[in-house]
């Protein structure tokens, strides 16, 4: 049998793909450090330090009612940094997904092409993919100019955002539906308005479904971050023990989010399940029996 | 007679460098049942897109219900190969979609609908005997009962003219054969126009007239030829 090189390339394709990624990655990488590998020596003595000296043990006094304003809860953990922090992250993030859902769909539909023709679909996808560029953090920045410290400007940051990135899922999403039942409806003479509220939301409904709650999830993610820049929630706390090198209650804090985080994954995977077609997970029909009419 | 569907020197395809069939003259009357038979590739469903203005013509005339670019809303039902069907959504819902066409587009989207627009879908539910599906998911029913589905999508609407693009397909024999009788006697009873894509010859004879899609001479596009019965 005779085996040229082009034989040999495409029965190994995948092996020299990979290494072709390994070497051109550890080029980029050597090219980065620009011949500095002191710095890479040190490392993991430098992280063991800082760990044991300063992140560890984790600082649980974050756990406890601040000092001020005085606590008039029954239970002190309400009013700890850690309660407050985190539920105004998450109020951030449902509010934002709500929000980002609500107006990011009618622009998703504008920007699909089995839809509207490429003069309306174009640029409403320049839209937005020009509210997705900028991430969370900078849109945080922006409204922190505008509005002020606080979680609106949170808020607000993460709705763009979030119009951005759940928008272009949503019109992969529609554009990736049948076109049958949509040449059925068209041909009946029905306007655009009755073809999105009548067939391309109702096919695509699982998907979006299953995007806003891993938007949910993201969101719970990043609004952390943005706290940083003082747009509310847990990331001002954090900022503010790094201001003042207390990274024990950085690690206490980082530790509650990781579990908070955790928890909503589970949630989410196991909400999504419901509605992803054909998922492995499958469970018992109470939200079936709600969303689908089962 | 009036034509319902009139085809004077139509070419059809996708460019007018790739022209998939050629028709020189094709008239279809009020209440008549037409078939098109043809392999597989050589512009069946182009031509039903064409007429149901999914898709516009390359060159020539076409002209449905005396007009070559507006269609009266419900007036031409579709039916795809494989339904068009909102496979997630119950009977009723679907079945609705088509009866919205006697309706604004205002009360249409926001839901609240006419009274007359509920009867006719529950008329054409009744008449299709889906009533014990109404509230079923179309992706639970069996095939012989999605294409009654369908149907009645077209009876709620009211439409004059309905194109069936292969809708038999992937049936057994015994119920496509039923699926047809109940389409058959519907259009007959109601006068109403059909043309059907079919691939089984033995049905595609039962309409009135039948049409073959065939290669030309040369081999460059398709042909439409009346078929003797």
């Amino acid at each position: 049998m005779k085996f040229d090189k082009e034989i040999i390339f495409k029965r190994k394709k995948y092996p020299i793909f990979l290494f072709f990624i390994i070497l051109t990655t550890w080029f980029v990488f050597v090219d980065l450090v620009d011949g500095d590998w002191n710095s890479l020596e040190n490392s993991l003595d430098n992280l063991s330090v800082f760990f044991y000296e300063s992140l560890w043990p984790p600082n649980w006094k974050v756990l406890e009612a601040r000092s001020y304003p005085v606590c008039d809860r029954n239970w002190d953990f309400l009013c700890s940094p850690a309660y407050i922090g985190i539920v105004e992250t998450l109020k951030i993030a449902f509010v934002s997904t709500g929000l980002g859902f609500i107006l990011s769909l009618p622009l998703a539909t504008f920007a699909s092409r089995n839809l509207y023709r490429d003069s309306v679909a174009i640029p409403f996808r320049l839209l937005l993919s020009g509210m997705r560029t900028l991430p969370s953090l900078i849109w945080a920045i922006f409204f922190v100019i505008l509005i002020g410290l606080g979680p609106v400007s949170g808020v607000m940051a993460m709705t763009f955002y979030t119009i951005g990135y759940l928008g272009k899922l949503q019109y992969e999403t529609i554009e990736g539906l049948s076109k049958d039942p949509l040449d059925a409806a068209k041909a009946m003479g029905l306007s655009n308005s009755e073809i999105i509220m009548r067939v391309v939301i109702p096919e695509s409904a699982n998907n979006l479904i299953s995007q806003l709650l891993f938007m949910f999830e993201y969101n719970v993610r990043h609004g952390s971050v943005i706290g940083i820049v003082g747009a509310g929630g847990i990331g001002y706390y954090i900022s503010t023990y790094l201001k003042f090198l207390q990274y024990d209650k950085v690690m206490a804090l980082l530790i509650v989010l990781f579990f908070v985080v955790v928890v909503i994954d589970l949630f989410s995977i196991k909400a999504r399940s419901y509605f992803v077609e054909d998922a492995s997970l499958k469970y018992p029909s109470f939200f079936q029996s709600i969303f689908r009419g089962k | 007679m009036s034509s319902i569907v009139s085809a004077v020197d139509l070419k059809i395809g996708y460019s007018s460098s790739t022209i998939l069939a050629s028709i020189d003259n094709f008239q279809i009357n009020k209440g008549e049942i037409i078939s098109i038979i043809g392999e597989s590739g050589i512009g069946k469903t182009t031509l039903l897109r064409n007429i149901a203005n999914l898709q516009s013509p390359i060159d020539g005339k076409l002209e449905v219900f005396g007009s070559q670019s507006y269609i009266e809303r419900g007036k031409v039902g579709y039916i795809p190969q494989k339904l068009g069907l909102v496979k997630h959504e119950t009977v009723y819902f679907n079945v609705l979609e088509g009866a919205i066409c006697h309706e604004s587009i205002l009360r249409s989207i926001t839901g609240f609908h006419e009274q007359k627009v509920i009867d006719k879908v529950e008329e054409s539910i009744t008449l299709m005997n889906l009533s014990h599906k109404t509230d079923e998911p179309i992706k639970q029913l069996s095939g012989g009962q999605q294409r009654r589905v369908a149907i009645a999508r077209t009876m709620a609407q009211g439409a004059q003219l309905i194109l069936a693009d292969e809708f038999l397909s992937e049936l057994d024999d015994k119920t496509a054969n039923n699926v047809w009788n109940v389409m058959y006697e519907y259009v007959k009873a109601n006068r109403i126009t059909l043309i059907i894509v079919e691939h089984n010859r033995d049905r595609a004879k039962l309409a009135d007239r039948c049409f073959k899609l065939e290669k030309n001479e040369d081999n460059s596009h398709s042909v439409l030829i009346e078929v003797e019965k």
